[in-house]
């Protein structure tokens, strides 16, 4: 009697068991326009090496942590990475997230959690954020059309790092891969109006991010609001600091239709047509 | 005890000799230094992926050395014919088992020492400190690990006949351990009941060999594991061992030699 | 005292495959062999020799019947405390030289390191490796490597010697060599125990031999007695025992 083949179909049968739930997550994640078989072969592996690479660098922003796709599978809706929802909220350190681990299902895990990071943790020394930067290198070589690849890259250059001129060509090369991407040219707006103080080029390139959201989001059932309004507040504070209120006003204005918080962008505005000197 | 050291010298010795080792070593410089060498934004000082791609070469490589060195002992004693001028000697089944076990053991021991100083070297040269605690910790608890690997592996080269076919089963079994090993019980719970029970009992019988692979906590400098932990993590490894050991030696036993 | 005892020794080799015949390689053997003796094991390719030494070391247990050494139960690891064994083919840890490896089984002995080097000088002068002996056991030529397993088989400087076809392999000057050592050995009142197909070579230095046929006893008996019972030299006697038609 030779056990081996059984324990060989047994164990492929774990890899295959393994593999699958992880393409099953992947899949969940990002419905593939399915191209040639060739494509979608290669395409998709190489897409799928990249959002590792993205989890990975999501992973090290929490020191190691990061719970697996089995973990992940009992939460329904995750579709944005911690990283990503840590620059959404750019400036605020505190974004939400339940920092108590969940409890272990065994006495095994239970022991078995003294030998991994299994608790929630940020990065603590400053300038540590460099640590990530490897990872989104990598995603973007793997995947070039990932946009939010650059974006995150380019703010912890820039906000963290100190380091705006590589910022400014990952975000340049990003662009080049994703001519039409407004999400890039938002990042290099910011980049201009807030790191080089440049406020034509700033102008000049938000200016043009608009324009891109208008041609390619604005006539979508559902668009993406949130993009808009940050590109918009971003135009109207530049416009404000250079004193331009006229043209401020107008992107507020714009700004309130699409805002969750109409009333503070009203407030805004009330403001500025005090300053104005205008009555209202 | 003297006739199990004298066999363990002999396996160390062995390695020492063949190149394996040092092709594997070399290897890991080499990408090691390939990945260092990348320029990332200008920045030099970004060390974590380059530590865990350097853990990451030492944990494949130190399977590669322990699996191989483990599984090729008693199929070249027999196949070479030197296990009987051996065994003619006083020499008990027990004891040619032990000895090839601890040889083994010792020979990685070596190996993973000298991969664990180039670490160190090699997370010094951007980090500008020395956790040695730390790095020994993980070390030690690397080898403890080897430890059930190389035992299982010497169990198996009495079970299999070819030692090429036991050497790819030990490496598949070790790496979905260590890849799968701590997700199976989550696995289970997704699963309707005769098969969750079945998976949740395979998830504590399992050697959880991952336990002892500590690479993230060392990558993103986290403290050292408390005392009592690393106990009962030796404890475990040495169970396990020990059952393992003890199964090979019951299958050995009354094997006929030729 | 008897140095080796054999009785009603049976041996069979099951084989892996389901429904292959059980193999029978020796057949009720019965074998004594006094302390001092050199005591020849003779018999055609495949009459069970290497069977029979298989279980004296320990390597095969015995289908039933049962071996001694020394009066010990072969069974037993220190039964082998006191022998010296030569197999019929063997390679050495290619990778150690010859001094290594005769350290490796004297710290097996247990022999005490200050005796060890001189015991480990004495076997390597008398089997004639002392110009090798910090060579790589690779880079010797099969006489060579004969004569190495010689020395391990000494190393102890056991009571009792187990050699499997000994002079398989060498040269006429290096079978002189064995020769002489085989009697060298006796003269020191230790007891051997070997298999050959060299019946010439039997019959110079051997006391006694048995003839095995298809694992079972031919003959046993003081070499001179068989000559002179049969009138003629070993090998005819050999080929007659077996049932070998004789040449005119
Ligand atoms: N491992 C084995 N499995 C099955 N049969 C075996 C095994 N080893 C030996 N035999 C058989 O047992 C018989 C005796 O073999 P053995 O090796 O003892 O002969 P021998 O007297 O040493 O022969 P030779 O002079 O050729 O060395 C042979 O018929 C052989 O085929
Ligand atoms: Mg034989």
């Amino acid at each position: 009697m030779n056990p081996a083949p059984a324990l060989l179909a047994a164990l492929a049968f774990a890899t295959a068991l393994a593999t699958g739930g992880r393409l099953l997550v992947w899949q969940a994640e990002r419905v593939p326009d399915t191209g040639s078989v060739f494509d979608l072969l290669l395409g998709e592996s190489r897409r799928a090496f990249a959002m590792h690479a993205f989890i990975k660098a999501d992973a090290y922003f929490h020191s190691g942590f990061y719970p697996s796709v089995f973990d992940l599978a009992q939460v329904a809706d995750r579709n944005k990475t911690h990283l990503e929802e840590s620059i959404k909220s750019a400036g605020n350190e505190h974004h939400d997230h339940d920092a108590k681990p969940a409890p272990a299902r065994d006495w095994l895990e239970a022991f078995g959690n003294h030998f991994h990071p299994s608790q929630h943790r940020h990065l603590e020394r400053f300038g540590d954020e460099r640590e990530i930067l490897p990872w989104l290198r990598l995603a973007a070589e793997l995947d070039p059309q990932r946009v939010e690849t650059y974006t995150v890259a380019a703010f912890w250059l820039r906000d963290r790092l100190n380091k705006v001129n590589d910022a400014e060509q990952f975000l340049r090369e990003g662009l080049r891969a994703n001519p039409q991407s407004y999400e890039i040219l938002y990042e290099l707006g910011r980049l201009y109006a807030e790191n080089d103080r440049d406020v034509p080029r700033a102008r000049a390139v938000l200016e043009l991010a608009i324009e891109r959201w208008l041609k390619q989001e604005a006539r979508k059932a559902d668009p993406d609001k949130q993009g808009y309004g940050q590109i918009l507040a971003q135009l109207a504070d530049l416009e404000e600091r250079a004193g331009n209120l006229d043209r401020a006003l107008a992107h507020f204005a714009r700004l309130k239709q699409v805002s969750p918080a109409p009333e503070t962008v009203q407030k805004r505005i009330d403001e500025l047509l005090a300053r104005q000197g205008r009555p209202r | 005890m003297n006739t199990i050291w004298a066999l363990a010298k002999i396996v160390v010795l062995e390695m020492i000799r063949r190149k394996d080792f040092y092709v594997l070593f070399i290897l890991t410089v080499l990408l090691t230094g390939m990945a260092g060498s990348v320029n990332l934004f200008n920045d030099h000082s970004i060390v974590r992926y380059l530590k865990e791609i350097c853990l990451l070469l030492i944990w494949v490589a130190s399977l590669v050395i322990a699996i191989t060195c483990t599984a090729r002992q008693i199929p070249m004693e027999r196949e070479q014919r030197t296990i009987f001028p051996l065994l003619a000697k006083p020499v008990t089944r027990a004891q040619f088992l032990l000895g090839k076990f601890l040889g083994c053991w010792v020979a990685t021991g070596l190996a993973l020492l000298v991969f664990y100083l180039f670490f160190g070297v090699v997370s010094a040269s951007r980090e500008q400190h020395w956790p040695v605690l730390n790095y020994l910790q993980a070390g030690f608890l690397h080898w403890l690990m080897l430890g059930i690997v190389i035992a299982a592996t010497l169990l198996g080269s009495i079970v299999f006949a070819a030692p090429s076919s036991n050497g790819t089963i030990c490496f598949v079994c070790v790496a979905g351990i260590l890849l799968l090993g701590r997700h199976l019980n989550k696995v289970a719970l997704g699963l309707a009941e005769p098969l969750q029970s079945l998976l949740y009992g395979i998830y504590f019988v399992i050697p959880h060999l991952e336990l002892f692979d500590v690479r993230d906590l060392i990558t993103h400098n986290w403290d050292l594991i408390p005392g009592g932990v690393m106990a009962l993590a030796i404890l475990y490894a040495a169970t396990y061992t020990a059952f393992l050991l003890t199964a090979a030696w019951l299958v050995f036993r009354r094997r006929p030699l030729n | 005292m008897e140095t080796l005892t054999i009785d009603n020794l049976r041996v069979e080799y099951r084989s892996r495959a389901v429904g292959d015949p059980v193999k029978t390689a020796v057949r009720g053997l019965n074998l004594r062999v006094a302390q001092g003796e050199v005591f020849g094991f003779l018999g055609p390719n495949g009459a069970g020799k290497t069977s029979t030494m298989n279980v004296l070391l320990g390597f095969v247990p015995p289908t039933s019947g049962t071996a001694r050494l020394f009066g010990v139960d072969v069974r037993e690891p220190i039964a082998r405390q006191r022998i010296g064994y030569l197999p019929e083919q063997t390679y050495y840890y290619k990778f150690l030289t010859a001094e290594e490896l005769l350290r490796f089984y004297a710290e097996i002995f247990q022999i005490p390191k200050a005796e060890r080097t001189q015991r480990i000088d004495a076997v390597l002068k008398l089997v004639e490796l002392d110009h090798a002996r910090t060579r790589q056991i690779k880079t010797y030529s099969k006489g060579m490597q004969q004569r190495a397993g010689l020395a391990q088989a000494l190393i102890n400087n056991p009571d009792l010697l187990i050699l499997d076809e000994p002079t398989s392999g060498l040269d006429p000057i290096g079978r002189m060599k064995v020769r002489e050592i085989i009697q060298r050995l006796k003269s020191e009142g230790k007891t051997v125990f070997f298999s050959s197909h060299e019946l010439g070579e039997v019959e110079t230095v051997c006391d006694r031999i048995a003839i095995l046929h298809q694992g079972e006893l031919k003959t046993e008996g003081r070499v001179s007695d068989l000559l002179r019972q049969h009138g003629a030299n070993l090998e005819q006697i050999f080929l007659k025992i077996i049932g070998h038609p004789l040449q005119p």
